[in-house]
């Protein structure tokens, strides 16, 4: 409550001070600058340029450093960000790219069409280590216009390339002669984002502050900290003693930990969907998973609900499919079947599943249904749920063991050689619905997604149909077929949407949760002066 | 001696190569790839990506040339780049010894300076009050782990009191503070991580000396020194000290490559960049070269330590005076 009534008083103030100066009483007053957001992270970052960050760390911060030609708003509509405009030929092999004119460099020199060229030219280097590279396979050429206009033509219509433009556009002045693997500037990146580089101090602390050239507008929060503490404990107890102003929390940390007078008054908490979900996965090369019947069972017989109150504190929503319902990919239609064991038992039964000799086990020619569940070592939610699954599962007269791998061998070993029954795993995806690479028959190759074997005619000629056209409509119309299919087909049991649980110091104003998180705008972020923390730098 | 001591050293050389390339086996026998990290389950990163950096950073070769080139680089003092960065390994080093060492050093000494005398004092008079309490004491610091105590001590002096800073290694503005201030802030952070490790550390040293000393209260000569009418406190600290201490000695020596090999847990807890969490994340990465610059680093310590404690002794101890004989 305090701060809400200090931010009245506050303007309150203001307004008494504009009115006594008689000045012109603007409704909305330019919101304060100042004031630092520290961040805490598990993980360091390790190179900071777009086309080599894979962690999310390095992630994190050449988002605020770099920018791509396009974006997701907070409603996941692709939006122009270094593109003033773009246009997609009505063949879709053509798509041409207009700059905003006047984007600078954080070193002054202009952002140029010749820059998206060289970006380009560098993801499909091969002796640049960018793991990104076949997503821009496609392109035939990517040709300079004019400084300010590039075109890109594709071999084949791509739709996911829009999204692949994204890839924030690295400076070619600066980049032309390095070797980009080791080269200094993974260190110190220059880029043309709404925050420059200042400092990194390896395992501890990455400091980027506002850069007052931004195009949209110079970000109000003066500087921004990346704090690295590994262990999420500690991490809790900086918050506690305010050293802290944003982090995640774990669902327990969410519903129980945080549930304090002094939390509740300095921190606000957000959840939002996170883009992922968690799933039992069947090998259907295995004769028993290769019936759909005994799968539909499985899905019916699995409470999801139950599985997000206990494990998730109920923090999550039950999935239906591989997409969120914030996506437009999503089939509203389809809703989670509600556990019906006895419809589960009757499809088992069909499938010959029953229990002949009154062990409690099911069984099927004298064999009983008993099947191996693995999952990776270090992940306390998906090993409850292993457990959860495992008792609804034995109540259906399935008898399941749990075995935990260390993730090296779990994915050599087991995932890579196909040396599994069923598999507990999440992915967490991009918002483009393609799913060509998880569920596409020709993904099956050791090493490849598709490692449950999938083969649906239907499904690769919709995901094959999806990545060559670019109207919305059409794409709708398309993936949610793909959900529907996946979820008749239950090739996985889709079981849940874990929810993103960041929590944020009381003073920063102007944040909401939207399916894309809460940081796209950290530039409107601000701070009221009086409770500001951080003093500002002085200036270099 | 000079004999002895070349001897020696060249008996190093084999078991520092046996040391490498059982190191470099055993990492190579485990599954994953440097690439995996980043890579795995990344559904953006494609299996022709992967392929691509595994033959750029030259995993797709034979284990032992991968082995024989490393060995090559090394003769050269060249450690190569990190594979999850590319920044030279020796960079890597670099940057975290210093902070791991000073924690070492610190807790190091207090660890003797506090061990030594509770573990002598206890064993004047073994089974007595204050031996007791002090086996009480140090055996709660061995058996209780030591990633709980360090957050029971974060909570009480960082949370609750705030007396000390709850991680890292230096406030957010020390970069505008002076250098005797910065200074301060750094040893104002580090007070906690070094008394918790200090803590832990308590109980092995000062078992050694109690029992070394008890020992020694047992031998003819004290009872001799006694029988002659010499003082207590001169039997104690003149003749039976001395003898009690030369165990330590050995693991002082031992204890070499432990002031460069920081602990994991600590280091983690306390949000720490030294060189535990440098060696842990390299592991958990499979960044090869990072894991066997420091297997490397960390063998030559422990083998020259071991050098060290077997020359101090036999300095120390007319009894085991080497090579000299005949």
């Amino acid at each position: 409550m305090r701060p809400r009534q200090r931010f009245a008083r506050d303007a309150a103030a203001a307004l008494a001070v504009s009115v006594m100066l008689s000045l012109p009483a603007a409704a909305q007053p330019e919101p304060a600058s100042g004031d630092a957001l520290i961040v805490s992270s598990i993980g360091d970052a390790s190179r900071l340029l777009p086309i080599l960050a894979t962690d999310s760390a390095s992630g994190d911060i050449v988002g605020l450093l770099f920018n791509g030609l396009l974006k997701y708003n907070e409603r996941l509509e692709i939006v122009g960000d270094l593109a003033e405009s773009w246009t997609v030929s009505p063949d879709g092999l053509t798509i041409t790219f207009v700059l905003r004119p006047n984007v600078r460099w954080h070193d002054g020199e202009p952002v140029t069409a010749e820059d998206v060229r060289f970006t380009y030219e560098k993801l499909i280097d091969p002796t640049v280590l960018t793991p990104y590279s076949s997503s821009y396979q496609l392109i035939d050429s990517v040709e300079v216009l004019d400084p300010l206009t590039v075109r890109v033509r594709y071999r084949e219509p791509f739709a996911p390339a829009l999204e692949s433009w994204m890839m924030g556009i690295i400076p070619k002045h600066l980049l032309e002669q390095e070797d980009l693997n080791t080269t200094s500037f993974l260190r110190r990146p220059i880029g043309m984002g709404p925050y420059r580089f200042r400092r990194w101090k390896t395992g501890e602390l990455i400091e980027l502050i506002a850069n007052p050239d931004y195009f949209e507008h110079r970000p109000f929060i003066d500087r921004y900290l990346y704090r690295v503490i590994p262990d999420q404990a500690t991490s809790f107890l900086e918050l506690l003693t305010g050293r802290v102003d944003l982090a995640g929390l774990s669902p327990l940390q969410y519903r129980r930990q945080t549930d304090t007078p002094y939390i509740r008054q300095s921190y606000r908490k957000f959840r939002y969907p996170s883009f992922g979900f968690t799933y039992v996965g069947y090998n259907l090369q295995d004769a028993r998973f290769a019936d759909r019947r005994v799968r539909q069972a499985f899905n019916l017989a699995i409470d999801k609900q139950a599985l997000i109150d206990g494990v998730l504190f109920g923090l999550g929503a039950a999935a239906t499919g591989p997409y969120p319902q914030e996506s437009w990919a999503y089939d509203p239609s389809i809703q989670p079947p509600p556990p019906d064991r006895e419809a589960a038992r009757a499809l088992l039964a069909e499938a010959g599943w029953s229990d002949h000799d009154g062990d409690g086990v099911l069984d099927r020619d004298g064999r009983p249904f008993q099947f191996t569940l693995i999952t990776n070592q270090g992940n306390e939610v998906r090993r409850q749920v292993a457990e959860l699954v495992q008792q609804q599962l034995a109540a259906l007269g399935v008898d399941v063991r749990i075995r935990i791998i260390e993730w090296s061998s779990f994915v050599h070993e087991f995932i890579d050689k196909r040396r599994f029954e069923a598999v507990l795993l999440g992915w967490s995806l991009s918002r483009d619905p393609d799913l060509y690479d998880l569920f596409h028959s020709s993904k099956i190759r050791e090493g490849e997604y598709n490692f449950v074997g999938y083969a649906s005619p239907e499904v690769d000629r919709l995901l094959e149909d999806g990545r060559r056209v670019f109207d919305q409509k059409e794409r709708q119309r398309i993936y949610r077929k793909v959900h529907q299919h996946l979820a008749e087909d239950a090739p996985y049991t889709f079981l849940f949407v874990p929810e993103a649980l960041p929590i944020l110091h009381a003073r920063f104003r102007n944040v909401a949760a939207t399916p894309i998180g809460i940081t796209y705008n950290l530039i409107d972020w601000h701070v009221p002066p009086a409770e500001q923390r951080y003093r500002r730098l002085t200036p270099r | 001696m000079t004999g002895y001591l070349l001897r020696r050293l060249a008996g190093l050389v084999p078991v520092l190569l046996g040391i490498t390339l059982i190191s470099f086996s055993v990492m190579k026998l485990a599954p994953g790839e440097p690439t995996d990290a980043s890579l795995q389950f990344n559904p953006k990163a494609s299996l022709e990506a992967r392929e691509r950096m595994e033959k750029l950073l030259g995993l797709d070769q034979p284990l032992h040339r991968q082995y024989l080139r490393w060995l090559g680089r090394v003769a050269r003092m060249d450690f190569d780049r990190s594979f999850r960065d590319g920044r030279l390994v020796t960079e890597h080093v670099l940057e975290r010894l210093p902070v791991t060492v000073t924690i070492n050093v610190a807790a190091l000494f207090l660890v003797f300076g506090i061990a030594v005398p509770l573990g002598v004092f206890a064993a004047v008079r073994p089974g007595g009050a204050f031996d007791r309490l002090t086996t009480v004491l140090v055996f709660i610091g061995y058996s209780a782990p030591g990633f709980w105590l360090a957050l029971l001590a974060i909570a009480w002096f960082g949370v609750t009191l705030h007396w000390f800073p709850v991680s890292g290694l230096h406030s957010i503005d020390a970069e505008t503070m002076g250098l005797l201030r910065r200074g301060l802030d750094v040893a104002w952070h580090l007070i906690l991580p070094v008394g918790v490790m200090t803590f832990v550390g308590l109980a092995g040293l000062s078992r050694y000396a109690r029992s070394g000393m008890m020992e020694v209260l047992r031998q003819d000569y004290i009872r001799t020194a006694r029988a002659k009418g010499l003082p207590e406190r001169r039997v104690l600290f003149r003749h039976g000290l001395g003898n009690a201490l030369l165990p330590i000695i050995t693991i002082l020596g031992l204890s070499l490559p432990d002031l460069i090999a920081g602990s994991v847990v600590m280091e983690t807890v306390f949000s720490i960049p030294g060189m535990g969490r440098l060696f842990y994340d390299a592991v958990m990465a499979r960044d090869q070269n990072v894991v066997m610059a420091l297997v490397t680093i960390g063998a030559l310590l422990t083998l020259l330590g071991n050098l060290l404690a077997d020359l101090a002794y036999a300095y120390a101890d007319p009894r085991i005076r080497v090579g000299s004989a005949r």
